[in-house]
């Protein structure tokens, strides 16, 4: 799943021609394939060593480097399925677990979040969709904010919950679209500071309609910055890739903020990292 | 609706989405109107008005929506049942950004956006599109015509379904999102029949499994004729050589 895969095939869809629909059917199947092989993969795993990375790379010296670098500042990943709704679900997941042990942030967040059905209805999205992914957001993130800051025997039982919640494919996918909501709202109020990020002739609406909000379009460096800014949350990518040196390189979104998230980045995917 | 609760799991978004939207929708307007089945939350018929100033004018269209268990997170498909001469009837079509492939649905657009985008994709130009019909003006508006006395075996006479309410005017940002949509049937070749490179190389054996009974047939057509030819040819030679040794041992 490469990090534009999804997005380069907009093609002319409405001319027949051969060569067209060739290519259509090409990439339909290897989508299909690609299905298969996520769906045989949780929404989100349970907890592994991040020494298990190192079975992946068996023989190739340059991860085996990076993930030995990695090791020296994080002890746990947490995979998540690679369906294009990596990003989203991996961020959601990690900061809702960091709101249990964080009332203020939790606070902070719920504000946030509250307000934010306001902020896209006067966008223009419909009233009443939106509502529908409103409401199942806020109730699971609710049932984080009963906990927070709880017992270690209530944050156990919260903790599978919220596990088993983002497993659930209705409520994990509602979580995701809202997000997805929310990163396009910030996008279309700041379009002015977001069309610099935009290549080609796209307008942010446009950009938002193809890559934003429809599900599993993968995310870039804009969708990072316009969440991260949006719900003012610091997130620290570590990008995990075939480029030179021993190092995995870390990226804060926003700029200079101190990260509550802490995702891994290999070549279009997201996993989440836990200290 | 209640009886639908105590059928379905409320608690599932899709389903509580569709029973919000069937409750958004239950007033029939003069532009569309749409309703689940009584049995089945995920399938539903839907009638809308042909689109003023255009052939359609004057026509009412009936169809199906079929929901995917996903739905929203997957488009729904849209079946025309009323003949028009813009879709194909009982072909599935489905609606998606112009230009991009049906996973450019999004989640946050319903059952009103599409329909809304069925009236306003129906006048534009078929170009080929798999699933669209390019019926001249004048058979469009026969069609139009003849349309109001389509009968649904489900939900009757489908002229008396509208109502003369005018719907919900359409949002400045619904108007920017439904000149985007357009409606494709899906490709229907299996992954099978994927083409290689060279397309004649593909259209070959086509023709050879599409034709195959027949072939048998003139092959064995074939066959007898040559066997009957080798036969006349045999007696021929048989006969020539006959005559020869009979025309020598008369010498």
């Amino acid at each position: 799943m490469a990090d534009n895969a999804s997005s380069s095939s907009g093609c002319t869809g409405n001319l027949v021609d051969n060569s067209i629909n060739q290519d259509e059917l090409i990439m339909k199947q290897q989508r299909e394939i690609e299905k298969e092989i996520s769906e045989s993969i949780p929404l989100v795993g349970e907890l592994e060593e991040l020494l298990s990375l190192e079975k992946e790379y068996n023989e190739d010296p340059v991860y085996l480097l990076k993930v030995k670098d990695l090791t020296s500042k994080y002890k746990y990943v947490r995979r998540t399925r690679p369906d294009g709704n990596c990003f989203f679900r991996a961020f959601s997941y990690a900061y809702l677990e960091h709101l249990l042990t964080d009332k203020k942030e939790y606070d902070k967040f719920y504000e946030i979040a509250k307000n934010s059905k306001e902020i896209l209805v006067a966008l223009g999205f419909s009233q009443f969709t939106v509502e529908d992914f409103y409401e199942t957001f806020m109730e699971v993130v609710q049932r984080v904010g009963e906990q927070a800051g709880g017992s270690p025997d209530s944050l156990e039982s919260i903790r599978t919950e919220l596990h088993d919640k983002f497993n659930k494919q209705g409520y994990s996918d509602y979580i995701v679209v809202y997000l997805r909501l929310i990163t396009s709202g910030q996008l279309q109020t700041e379009q002015e500071f977001y069309q610099n990020f935009i290549e080609g002739s796209r307008t942010v609406t446009e950009f938002c309609r193809q890559e934003v909000e429809p599900m599993y379009k993968e995310s870039d460096h804009i969708h990072i910055i316009a969440l991260s800014n949006a719900l003012n949350v610091g997130v620290r990518v570590k990008y995990m890739d075939r480029g030179e040196g021993s190092q995995v390189m870390a990226h804060d979104f926003p700029e200079g903020s101190s990260p509550l998230v802490h995702l891994l980045y290999r070549p279009g995917h997201y996993d989440i990292l836990y200290a | 609706m209640s009886e639908m609760g105590e059928k379905y799991n409320t608690k599932c978004p899709g389903v509580k989405r569709l029973m919000r939207e069937a409750l958004e929708l239950v007033e029939a307007t003069e532009e569309y109107c749409a309703r689940p089945l009584e049995d089945n939350l995920f399938e539903w018929h839907f009638t809308v008005q042909g689109p003023k100033g255009t052939e359609f004018e004057g026509g009412i269209y009936h169809g199906r929506i079929l929901l995917p268990k996903e739905y929203p997170m997957h488009p729904p498909h849209i079946i025309l049942l009323t003949p028009n001469g813009r879709f194909e009837v009982n072909k599935k079509i489905c609606l998606s950004i112009s230009g991009h492939h049906p996973e450019t649905w999004q989640p946050s657009w319903s059952i009103r956006t599409a329909l809304l985008a069925l009236i306003a994709f129906m006048p534009t130009p078929a170009e080929g599109t798999i699933g669209s019909l390019e019926y001249t003006p004048a058979e469009r508006k026969l069609l139009a015509k003849k349309s109001v006395n389509w009968v649904c075996p489900q939900c009757g006479e489908i002229a008396s379904l509208l109502s003369s309410t005018a719907a919900k005017p359409i949002t400045e940002e619904e108007q920017s999102v439904l000149n985007q949509i357009a409606f494709k049937a899906e490709e229907e070749q299996s992954p099978k029949s994927v083409p290689p490179e060279e397309p004649i190389v593909e259209v070959e054996p086509q023709v050879l499994e599409s034709s195959e009974p027949t072939n048998t047939f003139l092959d064995q057509l074939m066959e007898i004729l040559i066997a009957l030819l080798v036969g006349v040819i045999g007696i021929f030679i048989y006969r020539r050589w006959n005559i020869n040794q009979v025309s020598e041992t008369e010498l």
